[in-house]
This record gives C-alpha cells, structure tokens and sequence, in this order.
C-alpha cells in the first residue's frame, strides 16, 4: 500500500475510511461539518504497511489456530505476533515521521491522545467498542511514536482477534491506522446518543457525562450524569445527576493521568449547563442529519467550560436501534385515518386484553 | 406500609354536629341500602377537581348538570368504547365519583356506532361548532332575560293592557324552572362536543407518547395549541386596558395600592379617568364574567367574578402597568407561537417512519380543530352561562329575603333545588291570596340547622377515595382530567409518606425554589410576592394576572391537562399539580423546592 504516512485531520485524503481508518475518517467527516475538533493528524494505513515492511509475518503465530483453543494458547500466539510487530515497526523509519509530524503539526510539549483507528471499525453493524489501545495525556515525540507503534500492536490482542472472529472479519486483520489528536484539558467529558437506548426515541438525545476525562465513564468504572434532551424542543427532559467524588484528570507536569477528587460542592452538580446541552444537542442534530442515521460519540467540554468549549472527539453510527424502524406511532397496525386511530386508542385496553387471554 | 383498600364508602363516620347531613342533599345522590352490592366493589375518589369544597345544598345543580349529561353523551350518544359515564355520591358534603367502564363485550358493537357517530362530528368538526356557539349564545340570551325582583303590590299597567294573561307570582314559578332548565340544556351542548373532543386530543397525545417515550406533554401540547382562542380574550382586554391607561397618563394613578372602588371614584372626578373607566365598564360585559373558583370555574355560588370584585382583574392590570414601565412586552406573541408549532411538529413529524406520517397529519389536524373548543367552551359555559346562572339565583334569593320569605338571601342557597321551588310556591301563594306564606318560620330552624352542619363538614378531611382500588387506572379521561394513575392511588394508601416531601403529578417542567403563598380565595391573590411558590386546591383562567408573578405553582387537584398544568407550561415555570393536601400540609412563608419534572415538592425550612 502507498501512499502519504500522515494526513491532517483537515485534509480531503483524510475522507478514505481505507486510509485513515473509521476513526480517522469520522473525525474528519465533523471538521468537514464544521465541527469543534482537536487538532490532529493520522497515521495512515500505508505507514502501517510501511513500517511492517516486506517479508515480515507478523501473523505466523496465528495461522492454523483452531477456532476453539483455550484463551492462554490464544494469548501466548497473540503476544508472539505483537513483539515481532513492535521489533519490526521501531526499527522502521516511519515513526520517525511519526515524531516529526508531531514536532510541526502539533508542536514539541503538547499533549496528545494517541487513539486505534481500524479500518472497518466503527461502521454500521459492528462497532468494535473499546477493542483497540488508546493512550491518553501523552507529552514529547518518542511517547508518541511509542503509542502509535502500540495502537498497532493492539490488532493482534487476544481480546481483538476473538472479537474479529466473532464479527466474521477473520482473525487476522488489514490495517490499522492511529489518530494523534491535541488533548482537551477537560473539564467534563462524555457520550451522546442521538436516540434514547432505553426505548429507541429517536427524538431525544441522551448524554451522559462526569468531570474531568470521559474514559472512567466509557469504560464504565463511574456513574455519569445523565441527561435527555429533547432533539426538537431543546428542552432537557430528564436529568439525573450522580455522584461524582472522582474525576480523572492530567497530571499536573508529567504525561498521563491521574485519579483526583472533586470539590465538595461539586460532587452532586450537574457536570454539564444547559448552554453546554444545548452546543452539543446541536452539534449532534447536525451529525446525524449528515450521516442519516442516529449517531453516538464521545465529547469533552475544555476548561473553563461554556457552549464554545464543547469539542467532539469521535461520532459513529448507532448500531443496535438504526437497524430497525423508528417506533411506530400508529395506535394500531393499519390505521390510517384520524378516526381509525381514535378507535384504536378507545379500544386499545380491551384489545390488549383479549391478547393477554389468548 | 400500605393499606390495600379505601375505606368502604357505608363505614364513613359523620362528623361530630353534621348528623342529618344527608337531608342537605337529594337521595338519589346519596349511598343507600338499594346500591350497597353494587357501590361496595366500586372505586370511589373525591372529586376535587371540580367540588374542592363542602357543597351547599342549592349548589348539588352544579352536580347533576354534568352527572347526567357526560353519561348520555358517553353512554348512549355516541357509544363512546370503552366507557360509560362518571357515577357521583355524595359523602359529608363532598362529591366521589367512579368512571363506569363499558362491559368489555360491548366494546366492539360500540366502536362500530362510535365510528359512525363521531365520525360525523369529525368529519363536518367547525361547521357544528359554529352552529354549537349559535345555540349556546341563545341560551345565554334566554338566561340574561330572566328577572327576579320582589312581587309587585300591584301587577304593572300592561299585565292588563298588553293582555299578558299572568302574574308575576306564575312568571317567578315559571322563571326559576327555566332558569334550572336553562342551565341543563346548556349542559347536553357542553358534553355534545366535549368527551369526542378529548376523544382525538387524546388519540394525538399517546401517538406521539408511542412513537417518542420522552416527548414531555409541553412539546405535545405546543403541538396543538396557540391557536388564536377566545378564552385569551379578558386577558387581552386587561392588556388593552392597561396600555389605555398609560396613553391616558393614567399609570401613577392606577398603579398605586387603593382598593377599586376609591380608586375608580377618584377616577370619574377628570375627563381621562372617566374615559377609561367608562372603557372598563364597556368591557366588563361579557369579558369580565369570569368565574374565580379554585378549581373548575362556577362551581359554587360563593365565588365572585372579576366584575363582581373589580379588585381581581384590577391587580392584574397594574401587573401589566408594571411591566409596560420596566419596557417589557406584553403581548401574547401569537405569530412565534404559531410558527413554533409549525416547526416543531414538522420536526417530530420528520422523525418518524415514512408509513406513519399521514396518519400524524390527519391526527393533528383534528386534534387542533377540536382544542380551540376544548379552551374555548370553557369561556362560554364555566364562565358565561354558569356566572349568570349564579347571579341569577343570588337575585332571586334577595328578590324572596326581600319577600320574607327567609331572613337573609344567603339563606336560599341552604336548600336543595327541590325545595327553593317549594320555598317559591309558598312566597307565590301568600302574595297573591294577599294571606301570609308559612316562609321564614318554617325555614328557619332547617336551615339554622343545615348552617351547623355545613361549618362541621368543612372541618372534615375527607379520604381521597372509597372502596378496593383497581389494580390498574387506565380510563384515559380519568388519567387525563382528573391527573388520577395508578401511581397517585398508590401514594393514597401509602401510610408511611415521607416527612416534608409531597408528590403529585409533573405538570410543567422545571426546578425552582421559593417561599410558599397559600392562596385558597381569590381574594387572596393580591398578597402574592413576585417569586412566591403559588399552593393553592387548583387555578381558573381568572387567576391569570397571578401567573406572571409567581415562580412556581403547586396544586391540590389537576392533572397533565388541567388549567394550573396548561398555564404553568405556557408560562414555562414548573408546577406540581394533584399532589392531594399541598394547601393542607403547606404555610405561607415557607421555602420549598418545587421539581416540576419529577412531580416532587420538598420543604426546605419551616415556615
């Protein structure tokens, strides 16, 4: 595979799922909308290839497994693969590139999260949740470099060749490309959907949210606040605030993340303002009208906060409601008519018990 | 801890000095030995949505006029499915009422005639309504014409000369019965439209509830609503008042805290107040006939109009004074909430699936035809016709005190129907022989007596219902005018409520915190402060100045459609409706925390 290693967020090539990744090409997909989004760049697939370089089979370890072999044979022949991987790629002059991108496109001190982007990932129908690495609050180009090379390497997890296997996409995989994204400075961060999950609204959007980084929060460690907008009226129709002691947060002067506590006072506020929900409900109607089908993503509101400082860092296609059909506001199958429906409403209880007895 | 069941309506104590309560009331009104079997097994609850309070003797009219006619109208009009009508009691002075549901085997022969009768009305909805208003205008007119004054000594010149052909003491007869019969009829035409309005409005409602389980009943109802109503119209004239009065260089004056009438005296002395007071006058009839009972409009004979007691409307314009100083509009912004609506049903409508769109817009088109008479015949009967009826009695009761016939015209009201007819004949009789009528000494001890017992049945807390509870509340008029689930029945028989925290249903979104003002008379509303918590056994259209002054509005009655909800929502400040004994357990001063999304009073601070 040729073509360039890196590509901006920005740039047009950044629109080829095939080269950049779903991730990669989401991300790009909401600059184009004029979405609010870290700066970044990817790596691409061909860097991917490239660093692989001719003649290397990363995969061996896993040809002729069989499909049902205890989980530490999985294992032992999934670490075989990612150290020749990570022997082969640091050696390669790609992430070399990797550091200079990061020196000029983003510059020498900044922080960065470094996030998997898998091709065939996050499309509709398999949403390869949380499957691959990310690494978050990372400072300087060689930490960088190092998480691109692990990002990587995470194609070839136990826990990622089961789940290929059980999506039908095989157990050993194309490509990987790597976003390498400014870090927000959250001061809160969370998901949304652009459906209730609960009931498949489809005129609501749901978020959920703590303070600081979203990550306890998609990886369910915490309990987010939880809020359902009303896509039309823009009214939060329901809000559920949690408890939140802990936050996590960046270090104050080194790379990465530690766990902090929350101020008294703030441990039972809502996370999010209503300016906030109200960015982000709009941001989110505007996804989802582009893409045309209901949406989720992750979101981080940077310090101090306010409607401006709402900044999406991915969005994807909802994959468990979008495949059926909005619910249906007929009281009754077939009605048609005002009249009809009035029936249907006035004998509906009589209906639903002639049901429930047979 | 709950209790499983209300108590049975038969083991109901009389308070202590109400015993032989039951002769206020007629005995067909009354739980009896005859219908023991039967109301035993049914589910009572006090209707306080539309009696909150003891009912006087005369005032059972009220009673019996949507008794009767809901039920023909449901039962045998148009075969409304799945219900009958709403069956009444009354217990110590209270009224309980039981939706009577239609044998489920009847359900479907019922929506075949409901199809064809409704969908008659549907089908030609506007044409009928226009030919509705003719009628009840007419009535109306028939109402106003009728006089009561005190019998002449002698029968006016033209009794002879025009050959009239009767006397005033047969015309008294005659016109009480009209008067009664009057108001029934007016009430077959409330129940023509209504119940097969609500029918489509409701059809609408659990579409949009099907198809978005979190729609709140705001989005639904900007759906329908803000359409051009009559029932805004006092409001609008008080508005228009209010700026006539600035562009009369009235303001100062007006704005002051004088009570009406020193003010409108003080008013006449120059050219530009007697303008705008003849301008008000002008307006008084018929936009200031407006009820201002807690609760659903006319229901008692106590409560003043706004032009009984111009203080009321008064107040709300100098609120609109007030606004119009600080630069603020006060107009109500019809075009936006035109558009609004547009945009936002096309907006859920867009959400949905192609299949369902059509049925959408069928549906809510006829549920917007048939809202501006489920807003409107509020003006023209609860307010209108039951004012005058009102007036018309208080006439008649001083025309008979006048006659001696009882010491004080209040007294009248102490008696059933049956018996002012009686008290008539009697007063008729000794007038027209010249002899003496048996009148106020026959009178007197029943209703010195009734007056006792209706001061010991005020001082009753009557139980929220009577008898087994259903397991579940599903009648969609019960749910939806009385605010009555499932759920709230269940908070009845809770034992074991939690201290300071009160739940009733989320009538308008929307969390605020605010000192509480217990307003039970409308005479009341002009100590409202600008951020009180309104608590109060329900609103009317006729507390509207109050609206743009408080912060919130708690409710002893109501559901999602009940005026204090519908107002709260346009106003966009949260209300808490049916909570049961908000004004019971609630004291003015107060802080409290009003959730209107989640239907939850907290107290914050003692009073």
């Amino acid at each position: 595979m040729s073509g360039p290693w890196v590509i901006g967020l920005d740039d047009p090539a950044a629109a080829d799922a095939a080269v950049v990744g779903g991730k990669g090409a989401g991300l790009h997909r909401l600059v184009a909308l004029g979405g609010r989004v870290p700066a970044g760049f990817v790596v691409s697939t061909a860097a991917f290839a490239a660093a692989l370089g001719d003649g290397v089979d990363v995969e061996a370890p896993l040809r002729g497994l069989d499909p049902d072999a205890p989980l530490d044979v999985l294992e032992q022949a999934a670490e075989r693969a990612r150290a020749t991987l990570l022997e082969t790629a640091r050696s390669s002059p790609v992430l070399d590139a990797v550091r200079e991108a990061y020196t000029a496109r983003i510059g020498v001190d900044t922080r960065v999260a470094v996030r998997s982007s898998a091709v065939g990932e996050d499309a509709a129908g398999a949403s390869f949740a949380g499957e691959h690495d990310t690494y978050l609050e990372l400072r300087g180009p060689d930490a960088v470099a190092d998480a691109v090379a692990r990002c990587w390497a995470s194609l070839y997890t136990a826990r990622a060749i089961s789940y290929r296997r059980r999506a039908a996409v095989g157990a050993g995989a194309g490509a990987m490309a790597v976003v390498v994204q400014e870090m927000v400075d959250a001061r809160a961060a969370g998901v949304f959907m652009t459906l209730n999950p609960a009931n498949g609204d489809r005129s609501t959007v749901v978020c959920e949210a703590v303070w600081g980084l979203g990550e306890p929060l998609v990886s369910g460690e915490v309990t987010p606040d939880r809020f359902v907008i009303d896509k039309i009226s823009g009214e939060v129709v329901r809000r559920e605030i949690a408890v939140k002691p802990t936050r996590l947060t960046r270090t104050d002067d080194g790379p990465g993340t530690v766990v902090a506590d929350v101020a008294p006072d703030d441990r039972e506020r809502p996370c999010l303002d209503d300016a906030e929900l109200a960015a982000l409900l709009a941001v989110a109607r505007r996804v989802e009208r582009d893409a045309g089908v209901p949406q989720d993503g992750e979101f981080a509101v940077a310090d101090p906060g306010g409607p401006d400082a709402v900044h999406l860092l991915q969005t994807r296609p909802e994959t468990v409601w979008s495949a059926r059909a909005p619910r249906s506001a007929a009281p009754a199958p077939g009605v048609g008519s005002a009249l009809s429906a009035v029936l249907a409403t006035l004998t509906r209880s009589s209906r639903e018990d002639a049901d429930h007895g047979g | 801890m709950a209790a499983d069941r209300f108590p049975s309506p038969f083991d109901v104590p009389t308070p202590d000095g109400a015993e032989g309560w039951e002769s206020m009331y007629d005995w067909y009104h009354l739980f009896g030995p005859e219908r023991r079997e039967l109301d035993e097994q049914r589910f009572w609850f006090a209707d306080r949505l539309h009696h909150p309070d003891v009912l006087h003797p005369y005032d059972e009219i009220q009673c019996e006029c949507w008794w009767q006619a809901l039920g023909a109208f449901n039962t045998r009009v148009f075969a409304m499915p799945p219900a009958f009508g709403v069956d009444q009691r009354i217990v110590n002075g209270r009224l309980y009422v039981t939706p009577v549901p239609a044998p489920p085997e009847d359900i479907a022969a019922r929506a075949e005639e409901f199809g064809k009768r409704a969908g008659h009305y549907y089908e030609r909805w506007d044409a009928i309504y226009d030919e509705w208003r003719g009628k009840v205008m007419a009535k109306l007119e028939e109402i106003r014409a009728i006089r009561f004054d005190p019998l002449p000594d002698l029968e006016p010149e033209e009794t002879v000369y025009a050959h009239t052909g009767h006397s005033a003491g047969f015309r008294m007869i005659r016109d009480f019965d009209r008067l009664v019969l009057t108001m029934y009829e007016t009430y077959q035409y409330h129940f023509e439209l209504l119940n097969i309005g609500y029918a489509a409005y409701l059809t609408f409602f659990g579409m949009c509830r099907q198809a978005f389980p979190d729609i709140s009943d705001q989005s639904i109802s900007r759906m329908v609503g803000g359409l051009r109503v009559e029932l805004y119209r006092p409001d609008d004239e008080l508005k228009r008042l209010a700026k006539e009065a600035q562009r009369l260089g009235l303001a100062d004056r007006i704005a002051g805290d004088e009570d009406a009438g020193t003010l409108f005296a003080a008013l006449r002395e120059d050219p530009a107040g007697a303008e705008w007071i003849a301008d008000w006058e002008r307006t008084a009839d018929p936009w200031f006939l407006i009820n201002t009972d807690p609760g659903h409009p006319g229901g008692y004979h106590t409560y003043p109009t706004w032009a009984d007691d111009p203080n009321i409307p008064l107040a709300s314009v100098r609120e609109y004074l007030r606004r119009l100083a600080d630069g603020s509009s006060i107009d109500r912004p019809t075009e936006e909430v035109l558009a609004e609506r547009d945009r936002i049903t096309a907006g859920y409508r867009e959400l949905l699936d192609e299949a369902d769109r059509a049925t959408f817009d069928d549906t809510v088109a006829l549920a917007r035809q048939v809202f501006v008479y489920i807003e409107e015949h509020v003006l023209y009967i609860e307010h209108w016709m039951w004012a005058t009826f009102w007036a018309k009695s208080h006439e008649l009761s001083r025309a008979l005190a006048t006659m001696g016939e009882f010491d004080e015209p209040e007294d009248m009201f102490f008696l059933r129907r049956y018996e002012v007819a009686e008290a008539i004949y009697d007063c008729v009789a000794g007038w027209s022989v010249g002899s003496r009528p048996r009148g106020a000494e026959y009178w007197r001890p029943i209703i010195a007596r009734r007056r006792a017992i209706y001061t010991a049945l005020r001082a009753w807390e009557p139980p929220p219902a009577l008898g087994p509870p259903p397991t579940t509340i599903d009648e969609p008029f019960t749910v939806m005018l009385w605010g009555i689930t499932t759920s709230t029945v269940s908070e009845w028989l809770r034992t074991d409520t939690e201290d300071g925290v009160l739940r009733g249903t989320a009538g308008s979104p929307g969390v605020v915190e605010g000192p509480v003002r217990v307003v039970t008379h409308p005479s009341q509303l002009t100590e409202v402060q600008p951020g009180d918590v309104l608590v109060c056994p329900a609103t009317s259209p006729a507390w509207a100045p109050v609206f743009a002054r408080v912060a919130a509005t708690v409710s002893d009655v109501g559901g999602i459609m009940s005026h204090t909800a519908i107002v709260c929502r346009e106003y966009g400040m949260p209300a808490v409706v049916g909570t049961g004994n908000a004004v019971a357990t609630l004291r003015t001063g107060q802080r409290v925390r009003v959730d209107g999304s989640s239907g939850v009073v907290t107290v914050l601070e003692p009073a």
